[in-house]
């Protein structure tokens, strides 16, 4: 992690944030892959000065995952804290990405930090954790899979403060592609309108959407002379689709914009 | 050397004569998927689809030549109106296939940037400015298309004073799009500008009376009034078809005139106001009704009554009432439609038919395969692994229990917890043949008895319903399995009887079935649709009032926690069930007669994750 991480305001997000901090309340941030949700949390991290504790949830993560387990150490076994039992008994922010991952086992371990509780009982150790009064939990996941099998409890779903993300508009997306591929506003500008085109199919034609971490490598791609044609192909375009008759037409529409 | 002489001359006259590069031709058909997708990345309406356009008649001023040949007096130009977008079926305007594919990907961007062409010489330099405004590569593409259509426009200097100057005026247009106000004045139009939108065609159209029979002869005297009005508007561009045929009779096989008739009757009916009467003119342009139909009429014989009451089915209640969405109102509007659910009670028990056998075992066995799908459960007093963590924890224990030594992982088979409503198409078109000996309504018949035989293996509730529709006061909604039912031969009767008729009125449909899902207590509930086509009805549910119609009630469904889910037989089908249904809702089955293996198939993949 860098000293100071570049963060670009796009709304009231920081403020909302930081009204949950004062007030201990967890929160839930959703909003499609790329646009920000990591590197608000590591903004707001920074700005408070606390530990961020980032977990990437998948479907075999265990409760032990997050609480801690027994190690076998030269002396025999010993504890070891998980990543949110850490974070609640030293203070920092516990940041459980792609939630929806997690089986609904496992995220129902959250429940009791996520209330006015705010503690968490180790079964395994008898010891029943207190959370630091810097603890912070935020979890995130990204609303656009369409999985019948998945889901987010309705009872962990209202512990959480939600705070909605989505691509940045237009004028402050390209100023963050500007600014993070170091081209100029005018070329990250064009391809923000591409974006724009390309996201008009998501859901309809393409699974997902171009994400603004796809255009600031597109963006890299160009400030270094990549042809624009090649970097919006290879940067925007493939990682969308396999389809043969998605890429024509959006080859096409790269060719309109550059 | 007659011979000789005569080859030549005959290609000289179709040198002469051809204003296009067949050789270069590319057909709208092979980009259609592609196009439509660049409408759509484009902002074009998401609802609308690309279609062939008809031939309409151009007023050129023809060379002796032409005359001759008897070309160039009807071109597929490109226009819009609130159902689709219409491009040429074919381009060959440019030498090159190149050139010819790039015009189409313009058009299609002036179709998504101009909806609707009010003035057209004006609109169309406007948006010619706005597109290459914003778009810098394809800006670059409108000035090589430009140029090059320039110079394969007939040379202004043979032209006649008049027309001379329009064709200049369109000449400096292109090259300077925004510069001119104003089309000069001249007796015939000019050469068709393939870079520019058209406005939608308008052609004579006989509207009958309500009463009218359609086998008498209609007196021109007297017409209706709105008929009147309709026609003044558009007689200054009238075709008269006693001389015209061209475009005409390719169009018409004998079950689309069967469908025109039948809108034409239909619609002299409707009191749906003027927006209707609008609508009429339009749909007639495209199936263009000939004052001749009257020597047509006689064989067309539609059945517009409703089935006689001693037929098969047994109407269960009054009906319900369901809302339907105006998409230009933005609003659903309630109580639109009467939905009458249908029940076949008088149907024989039958057990499944002999051909189905092979296939039903084969569903069976992948449904029985599912049910070993395991979860791994920890910490469990026995199992396949060994469980490292929960023996961790004992080990570590001051005080060791030696009646718990749960130190195994187990993998054991979840419980399902699945609701699947089957919504079968059973319109009309479901009339069509798959092969020889076998229609569509086959397929959808035996494929309902497969899955059914799948889901009756598993143990997933589900019910089965068909639907069809005459207009929005009879949606039919036919049971043949409701969810507290068991699967029986009885339900098998019903299935076997179905038989296509009507419509599609897909959104009344879909809303019935949602509510019948709401009401199940299942975690994961499944709308399965089997359709063949897209929604459609007599009214203006043809199109894109019936596209966005059927889209919000997928929308409603989803909001009720229910997945919808379609599977149809159209091969068309991707052009517009990505926005119905959204990109991973739907399945497009391009061999119908596979349909009864791979329904089930679908229908596990939807279930398992
Ligand atoms: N508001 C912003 N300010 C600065 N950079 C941003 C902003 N939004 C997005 N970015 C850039 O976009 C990239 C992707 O963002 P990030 O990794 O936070 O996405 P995410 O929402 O966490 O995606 P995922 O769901 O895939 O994890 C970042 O590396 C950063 O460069
Ligand atoms: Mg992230």
């Amino acid at each position: 992690m860098n000293t100071c991480t570049h963060y670009q305001v796009q709304n009231d997000e920081c403020e909302i944030f930081q009204y949950a901090v004062q007030h201990r309340l967890p929160v839930l941030i959703k909003g499609p892959t790329g646009c920000g949700k990591t590197r608000f949390i590591e903004h707001m991290a920074q700005q408070l000065g606390r530990p961020l504790y980032t977990v990437s949830c998948h479907d075999d993560l265990t409760a032990a995952d997050l609480l801690g387990r027994h190690l076998v150490g030269p002396e025999g076994t010993y504890w070891q804290d998980g990543p949110l039992t850490r974070a609640a008994r030293e203070g920092g922010i516990c940041y459980l990405d792609e939630i929806i991952e997690a089986r609904k086992d496992t995220t129902v371990a959250l429940h009791s930090l996520s209330d006015h509780r705010r503690t968490v009982h180790l079964e395994r150790t008898g010891e029943t954790v207190i959370a630091h009064d810097d603890f912070m939990l935020v979890i995130s996941y990204n609303p656009s899979y369409q999985n019948m099998v998945k889901g987010l409890k309705p009872s962990t779903r209202q512990r959480f403060v939600a705070m909605s993300f989505d691509y940045p508009e237009p004028s402050v997306e390209a100023s963050i592609v500007s600014h993070e591929a170091g081209i100029d506003e005018a070329t990250a500008g064009q391809l923000v309108k591409l974006a724009t085109d390309i996201r008009r199919l998501t859901d309809i034609d393409l699974k997902a959407a171009v994400s603004t971490r796809l255009l600031i490598y597109a963006g890299k791609m160009l400030s270094s002379g990549c042809p624009a044609r090649k970097a919006c192909l290879y940067c925007l375009i493939e990682p969308l689709t396999d389809e043969p008759s998605t890429l024509e037409p959006l080859i096409r529409l790269v060719d309109a914009h550059f | 050397m007659e011979e000789v002489i005569g080859k030549i001359w005959d290609r000289w006259v179709t040198r002469q004569v051809a204003s296009d590069y067949s050789g270069a031709s590319v057909r709208l058909a092979d980009l259609q998927a592609e196009l439509t997708l660049y409408y759509h990345a484009l902002g074009g309406a998401p609802g609308k689809t690309l279609e062939p356009a008809d031939t309409r008649r151009v007023r050129l001023r023809r060379t002796g030549m032409q005359r001759v040949a008897g070309t160039h007096q009807r071109f597929a130009l490109p226009w819009q109106d609130e159902r689709s977008v219409r491009l040429p079926p074919s381009l060959a305007v440019f030498p090159s296939a190149r050139l010819n594919t790039a015009l189409y990907y313009w058009q299609v961007a002036m179709a998504a940037y101009l909806p609707q062409v009010h003035n057209w010489f004006a609109d169309n330099q406007q948006t010619v400015l706005a597109l290459i405004g914003h778009y810098p590569g394809l800006g670059r593409q409108y000035r090589e298309l430009a140029e090059t259509l320039l110079t394969l426009r007939p040379p202004a200097e043979d032209l006649p004073d008049d027309l001379q100057r329009r064709e200049r005026a369109v000449a400096e247009a292109l090259r300077n799009p925004g510069a001119l106000a104003d089309l000069p004045f001249a007796r015939f139009d000019c050469f068709p500008v393939w870079l520019w939108s058209y406005p939608p065609p308008v052609t004579l159209h006989c509207v009958p009376e309500a009463s009218d029979d359609s086998s008498t002869e209609r007196d021109p005297g007297q017409r209706s009034p709105r008929q009147t009005r309709l026609e003044q508007r558009k007689q200054a561009q009238r075709i008269d078809d006693e001389h015209e045929t061209d475009g005409l009779l390719v169009f018409l096989p004998d079950s689309l005139m069967s469908w025109t008739e039948q809108i034409n009757l239909d619609r002299c009916q409707d009191d749906d106001g003027d927006g209707d009467l609008d609508q009429v003119a339009s749909d007639l342009d495209l199936i263009t009704v000939s004052s001749r139909r009257k020597a047509t009429a006689a064989k067309v014989k539609f059945d517009l009554d409703l089935p006689a009451a001693e037929n098969d089915e047994l109407c269960l209640g009054p009906g319900i009432r369901l809302p339907e969405w105006h998409f230009k109102q933005g609003r659903l509007r309630p109580d639109v439609c009467l939905l009458q659910p249908l029940l076949t009670d008088d149907a024989e028990p039958v057990s499944l038919p002999p051909h189905l056998a092979g296939t039903a075992d084969e569903v069976k066995q992948q449904f029985s395969r599912l049910g070993l799908q395991r979860t791994r459960l920890r910490g469990q007093p026995d199992g396949q692994e060994l469980d490292l963590d929960a023996w961790l924890d004992d080990y570590s224990r001051p005080v060791k229990d030696t009646t718990r030594q749960n130190f195994f992982l187990d993998r054991r088979q979840h419980h399902r917890d699945f609701g699947c409503l089957i919504l079968a198409d059973l319109s009309l078109s479901t009339e069509g043949y798959v092969s020889d000996d076998c229609q569509v309504i086959d397929v959808i018949r035996d494929s309902l008895m497969v899955l059914a035989e799948g889901l009756d293996r598993i143990q997933d509730e589900f019910a089965i319903y068909g639907f069809s529709s005459v207009r929005s006061n009879h949606v039919r909604y036919q049971l043949m399995k409701n969810f507290g039912e068991p699967y029986s031969d009885r339900v098998r009767g019903r299935i076997a009887r179905i038989k296509p008729g009507f419509y599609t009125r897909m959104g009344a449909a879909i809303r019935q079935s949602t509510r019948i899902l709401d009401m199940q207590p299942q975690a994961h509930r499944v709308l399965l649709l089997v359709s063949d086509g897209k929604p459609n009805d007599l009214d203006q549910y043809e199109g894109r009032y019936g596209i966005e119609d059927t889209r919000q009630a997928v929308i409603e469904a989803q909001r009720q926690g229910i997945t919808p889910y379609c599977v149809t037989v159209d091969e068309q089908g991707h052009d517009y069930l990505p926005y119905l249904f959204g990109r991973d809702g739907f399945a497009v089955v391009r061999d119908p007669a596979q349909l009864p293996g791979v329904l089930p198939r679908i229908y596990l993949n939807l279930s398992t994750h």
